[in-house]
């Protein structure tokens, strides 16, 4: 199987390639995400399916963790602190930190636990991110909180365009379903706040993306959980 | 690799004990994400083995004398559940299942593209929950299929077969009798896609005919085993209809 | 075993979902998993099962090996159960020797077998004073998505009673199937949200507090009990599960009694 091919379209007949997969052999190609040339050979680099856009070829992963990258917003978890910074969790493979100075209140050195503890739930942006990966959140910025009510779901960070639709249109599907508020971090944690009786609504509908995206008809079966 | 005693492993009609002939692999099923929990897994059941492997990360690489500056290491664990063998194994440690874990992640580290997460490491769980002759084979085979299945970045799946000789005879892919008793035993992790290798053991005696036999037998059947991990992940993943 | 942070909105939306008789799940209060079981699934074991329970997924083993009778008990033979939750079945599991939560695992599941006396040790001897069985039970969690201590029990008992005592291959006789007397049957109720409920799942483990561990026997009589981790209840609480637990422990039982 040499996927070659028709560019990708979501729902139409994916091109599923694995790893060590030699891709299309047109000499203009060039390689992108998740693609490398190798002896003059596109190969794939990992599990997904094959998008080709203009002239470069990239893989849309089927599995992966959140790579943290500058100006995301995220949810993230509070893990430990020191007196002048909090560590948080936001699922990618490093910790970020949170110094006091970009906390959205006045922290005076040594009185970090006041503000924010270990397990609370924050809506951050990540300011920027070294080359080995680690990063620094900022919660200094519109909208930016502690989160005190509602759940936090997890997707898999590559299905969020998924759960947005679009134009927006799968997320505005998912507030009305569960007449629920929701803010999608790129770290593939989803807030829900609202009635109880609306959000299992919404996390059910969750429930048919995460097990369903990669196969067509998604925005049909999520309309039809509001019919039911 | 004793004598053979009253075990005849092969017959003058070049049938084995089981039913195969010289150049036959066992038969082999491989499944993807069998383990909910796990950012990837795979079980892999191969003759009478059966073999799980679980995947997760990439994370932090604690303590923090085990991390390298430069990329990502694999933590691996292969491991025998007790009930795995005729004899029961008490659970502990083990030498051989520490040397196993080892050649493993030499095999797999030379394909994952471990560059791409700096101070990280991607733990690599290898259970046999059912043993019989070819287990570190099949575990590598595995753990490879579960780093797929977890869109661990790689250049190549590993496929691993170990062939030997018995009465004198190359056979493809030994069962338990040929392993125990047999004249020659002969694992390889192969790169499918290249025909590359990232992991080679030998021990017992083959002329340089027998050897280049044995070698194009485990070249032969990861062919075939690669083709087996396709099918899985276009089943879990749901491929072009 | 790694301990994971709680969530503080976890532990809160648990809360307001307990205030109005919900789980995180859509489950009722105590309303189990869908239970799926296989036996006699293991080719070297004498006795084998699969248990999962949503995305909990254990295996367990049952092996004989000879053992000389302790003197003062010249015809009995012994039972060991052995659990090693290794790092396979989930991120929070580390490497290293079996740690506290894998050993409190394996003991409350041997105390139910034992403390039911299903298994009679005087039916393991082989020669008095010589030779005895010894069954050896290993418990091994595949996939951990909570609630492992039942679906350990139920697959040790579902193992144990399809098991064949291997008699022929250690020469001391012909095979013959473990003889069981009855089957306990275990059930696990966790506080969460301030009130207890039925096999509770991952999420609801880690945002939960206290647990209780209910085995019964054939005539619901109680045969062993264990409280874990950190929590306070009251008498009225317990004796709610403990009617929840006879229940259960039938439905249980009439899945076993249906294997072959």
């Amino acid at each position: 199987m040499t996927g070659d091919s028709t560019s990708n379209e979501s729902g139409k007949g994916s091109t599923l390639v694995y790893p060590g997969q030699r891709l299309s052999a047109d000499g203009s190609a060039q390689a992108g995400h998740g693609v490398r040339l190798i002896d003059g050979n596109l190969v794939a680099m990992k599990t997904g399916n094959m998008v080709r856009s203009g002239n470069t070829v990239t893989i849309e992963p089927l599995s992966s963790r959140y790579v943290p990258r500058a100006s995301d917003l995220v949810v993230g978890y509070i893990e430990g602190m020191t007196n002048n910074i909090w560590f948080v969790d936001i699922g990618a493979a490093f910790n970020a930190i949170l110094p006091m100075s970009l906390a959205p209140w006045k922290v005076e050195f040594g009185a970090v636990r006041q503000h924010l503890g270990i397990g609370d739930a924050i809506l951050c942006r990540v300011q920027e991110v070294d080359e080995t990966h680690s990063s620094v959140v900022t919660m200094k910025g519109m909208g930016l909180r502690k989160l005190k009510s509602g759940f936090i779901e997890e997707i898999p960070p590559h299905i969020i365009g998924k759960v947005i639709g679009k134009g927006g249109g799968m997320l505005q599907q998912l507030k009305s379903l569960g007449q629920s508020r929701m803010i999608i971090g790129q770290n593939g944690r989803i807030w829900i706040d609202g009635e109880l009786s609306g959000m299992s609504e919404t996390r059910k509908a969750m429930d048919v993306i995460r097990d369903t995206a990669h196969l067509p008809g998604l925005n049909e079966r999520v309309a039809a959980l509001a019919t039911e | 690799m004793g004598g053979y005693g009253d075990i005849q492993c092969i017959d003058e009609n070049g049938i084995r004990l089981d039913g195969r002939t010289a150049e036959q692999m066992r038969e082999v099923e491989i499944e993807c994400g069998v383990i909910p929990v796990a950012d990837g897994s795979a079980r892999v059941k191969w003759g009478k083995n059966e073999v799980i492997a679980a995947v997760y990360g990439p994370m932090e690489a604690h303590p923090r004398k085990i991390q390298r500056q430069d990329r990502a290491i694999l933590d691996v664990r292969y491991n025998m559940a007790p009930f795995s063998t005729t004899d029961r194994i008490r659970p502990g440690f083990n030498r051989r299942s520490r040397e196993i874990s080892k050649v493993t992640a030499d095999a797999l580290e030379s394909v994952v593209d471990l560059e791409l997460y700096p101070r990280s490491k991607i733990r690599v769980e290898i259970e046999i929950i059912c043993a019989e002759a070819g287990t570190r084979c099949a575990g590598i085979t595995a753990a490879s299929m579960a780093l797929a299945d977890a869109g661990i970045p790689m250049s190549d799946m590993v496929v691993s077969v170990a062939s030997g000789k018995v009465h004198d005879i190359v056979v493809c892919d030994l069962n338990k009798e040929e392993d125990n008793y047999g004249e020659a035993d002969l694992p390889m992790g192969i790169l499918p896609m290249t025909g590359e290798l990232v992991f080679l053991q030998m021990d017992g005696d083959l002329n340089m005919e027998q050897f280049q036999q044995a070698w194009d037998y485990n070249m032969e059947s990861a062919k075939e085993v690669h083709a087996i991990m396709v099918e899985a992940l276009k089943r879990r993943y749901g491929g072009d209809e | 075993m790694a301990i994971p942070i709680v969530p503080t909105l976890l532990r809160e939306s648990l809360a307001a979902l307990a205030t109005e008789d919900s789980r995180i799940d859509g489950r009722g209060r105590f309303e189990g998993r869908d239970i799926e079981i296989e036996v006699n699934c293991l080719a070297n074991a004498e006795g084998s099962c699969r248990v999962r329970m949503g995305d909990t997924i254990v295996l367990v083993g049952v092996k004989f090996q000879i053992m000389t009778p302790y003197p003062d008990r010249p015809t009995q033979g012994g039972l060991m159960t052995s659990a090693e939750v290794r790092p396979v079945c989930g991120p929070d599991w580390e490497p290293g020797p079996p740690s506290a939560e894998s050993i409190e695992l394996g003991r409350v599941v041997d105390r139910g077998i034992r403390e039911s006396g299903c298994l009679n040790m005087d039916d393991l001897c082989i020669l008095p004073g010589e030779k005895a069985w010894q069954v050896i039970v290993d418990l091994f969690a595949i996939s951990d998505d909570g609630n492992l201590f039942d679906a350990f029990a139920l697959a040790a008992i579902a193992a144990l009673s399809t098991a064949i005592v291997p008699a022929e291959r250690f020469d001391v006789g012909e095979d013959y199937p473990l003889p069981l007397s009855s089957t306990p049957m275990m059930t696990s109720y966790h506080k969460v949200g301030g009130r207890f409920v039925y096999d509770a799942n991952k999420r609801e483990e880690l945002g939960g507090d206290e647990r209780i561990h209910i085995t019964l026997g054939d005539e619901g009589h109680v045969h062993s009990l264990q409280k874990g981790l950190r929590g306070v209840f009251t008498a009225a609480e317990f004796t709610e599960i403990m009617d929840q637990a006879q229940i259960r422990c039938v439905e249980l039982r009439d899945i076993v009694g249906k294997l072959e």
